[in-house]
């Protein structure tokens, strides 16, 4: 008979369970943002979070969660902290689980969808572009797919981005090693020239993408992007208030055909903003696509 | 190539012979455990339990999981229990049970991926129930613990053709019970029914292990069939499945479990089914270390 057994207690250390005002902080983000931070995501979210409150001369968690609980500064704040939580970020390749569902799900769901139909031409924009990695990274895997899969299609990524700056680093299209380190090596062969200073990428993926700068929220030209399949966008509606996001998405569902892709990041979701979208499940990763029926069932 | 038709399937799980069994050891401790919460003791209780050492650890394990009690350390059987609570001591010793049942390596199934999968259901059916404000959580907890239990039954009864329609359904990257259907002319939902009726399970386990892939057709405890074949679903296309990616795209409001537990539980249409499956990952890491841990020690 074994009366007690010694099993080492994982929560030794109950200082080590998340302070509720940082719980508080993240469903505030989530909230706001529509980004979630997973509980192995707490600690950068702690220290980013931390960063901001002595940037702003405040001495704990609990003022900066009280700073943000303040209308007033909530919107700005929040932008100043996810923006650095994402600052940097980006890489080739950078979100594998979105891109093996675009793969091996979306894509072969649209080509069997259009089989039929006499023009074969896929059109994938990528909104708020920032350096042009995630625009790269989509030819890249588009041209891979137009061996078998996309044998015979017309290729298109459209890439846009407020920034001038950001959109002339995209055209020059040389990248240091913490961009391309997600690089698997036959890509980095087949689609990189060693320059000095990086990696350029070849003539071959340039062609495919269309750079151009662009404000999400200036009408007239948004418009204009019409016949896309699938857009990207993602942290970039955190930087916009209510009225604003709720405007950029319908310009995206416009854009659209159908049936309409559209990919946030990892963990971002529509929130309340999803009257012309529906939430989808793929492996590993969830999309939003377009809805074609006023009636049918929302889910945010 | 499977040799059995669908009845010779049927009438060898159905033969007594053949039928997994409750461990020895268990069974007084689960016929105790089955008396109204309110009659039981706890020093009884935890007596019993010691009698299986497995049980035993497996009880120290969970209590000292985030997953469960995540305010306290617990280092003592009584206090593991005390942690727990009586009232789900049912539910550890019949997981434990379950687990002493499943070979370790028959026909390519690992038991860790099942029983992540088993236990990541069960997470997520308590929270989904609690957030949507639906009575007993810890029902849902182990209705979504014990759906798949006839997966068990056709891997002890079966053990090659349920290989081979695993084999399957992972080189096609299809639904498990769509190869089933296919190949055995029957889904683990079948055979979960027969094994969870000879078991003596309450009959609202029998229904959501019999119809979690089709909640439309449950004649009772819909809401609860409902609320298990969505967490199931949201756990399989979040990586918590049988260890392979299904290949698919799914709108969960077009699914029947939604439009039957919205029937019951109008909160369903409004509810934020992004945060639930962007927190679903929060239990990744544990439900894997768990389950880890309590492998170790069968």
């Amino acid at each position: 008979m074994i009366a007690s057994v010694a099993v080492k207690p994982i929560l030794e250390n109950p200082s080590l369970l998340p302070s509720p005002h940082l719980l508080r902080i993240r469903d505030l983000v989530y909230q706001v943002s529509g980004i979630f931070h997973p509980d192995h995501q707490l600690a950068f979210l702690e220290e980013r979070c931390q960063r901001r409150a002595t940037e702003l001369r405040l001495t704990n968690l609990r003022d900066y969660l009280d700073l943000l609980t303040a209308q007033a500064n909530r919107q700005n704040e929040l932008i100043a902290l996810l923006h650095e939580m994402t600052v940097g970020e980006t890489c080739f390749f950078r979100n594998a689980a979105q891109l093996e569902a675009l793969r091996r799900v979306v894509l072969p769901k649209i080509v069997e969808e259009r089989n039929t139909l006499p023009v074969r031409r896929l059109k994938i924009w990528s909104a708020g572009c920032s350096t042009g990695e995630e625009a790269y990274t989509l030819a890249i895997l588009l041209l891979e797919e137009s061996k078998e899969l996309l044998a015979g299609w017309d290729i298109e990524i459209q890439a846009t981005d407020l920034s001038m700056r950001s959109v002339a680093h995209a055209r020059r299209g040389i990248y240091g090693e913490s961009a391309t380190r997600n690089l698997p090596p036959e890509i980095r062969r087949k689609y990189f020239v060693e320059e000095e200073g990086g990696l350029s990428i070849n003539q071959h993926v340039r062609t495919r993408v269309n750079l151009q700068q662009l404000s999400l929220l200036d009408d007239s030209r948004m418009t204009f992007m019409k016949g896309i399949d699938i857009i990207f966008c993602c942290h970039v509606l955190i930087y916009f208030d209510g009225a604003a996001k709720h405007s950029v998405i319908q310009h995206f569902r416009n854009s659209l055909l159908a049936p309409g892709y559209l990919f946030l990041g990892s963990t971002e979701s529509l929130l309340g903003n999803s009257e012309d979208f529906r939430l989808i499940h793929l492996p590993s990763t969830t999309a939003y696509r377009k809805t074609d029926h006023s009636r049918e069932k929302r889910l945010t | 190539m499977i040799q059995l038709s669908r009845e010779q399937i049927v009438k060898k799980l159905e033969s007594v012979e053949n039928m997994p069994s409750i461990p020895a050891t268990l069974e007084p401790l689960l016929r105790y455990l089955s008396l109204p919460v309110d009659q039981l003791e706890t020093q009884k209780v935890v007596d019993m339990i010691a009698h299986d050492k497995s049980l035993t650890v497996q009880c120290l394990h969970l209590a000292n999981s985030p997953l469960f009690c995540r305010w306290q350390a617990v280092d003592s059987l009584r206090g593991a229990v005390v942690a727990l609570g009586l009232g789900r001591m049912k539910e550890v010793a019949l997981a434990c049970s379950f687990m002493q049942m499943l070979p370790r390596q028959i026909g390519g199934i690992d038991p860790i991926i099942f029983w992540e999968h088993s236990l990541g259901c069960a997470l997520v059916s308590r929270h989904l129930a609690r957030k949507l404000n639906l009575p007993d959580a810890e029902k849902a907890y182990l209705a979504g613990l014990l759906h798949d239990f006839g997966i068990i039954a056709n891997f002890v009864i079966l053990p090659k053709e349920s290989g081979e329609v695993l084999g399957s359904a992972r080189a096609r990257e299809i639904p498990l019970h769509e190869a089933e259907l296919e190949i055995l002319g029957m889904t683990h939902a079948d055979s979960g029914r027969i094994l969870g009726e000879r078991w003596r399970l309450a009959p609202e386990l029998v229904s959501v292990i019999a119809h979690h892939h089709n909640p439309e057709q449950a004649k009772n405890n819909r809401s609860l069939v409902a609320l298990v074949n969505l967490a199931d679903l949201l756990c399989r296309m979040r990586n918590l499945g049988y260890g392979y990616p299904e290949r698919r795209l799914v709108d969960l409001a077009s699914e029947k479990g939604f439009a039957v537990l919205a029937e019951d539980c109008p909160a369903v249409d409004g509810f934020d089914w992004a945060r639930l499956t962007f927190e679903l990952d929060n239990y990744m890491f544990e439900v894997h270390r768990l389950v880890a841990a309590l492998y170790r020690i069968q």
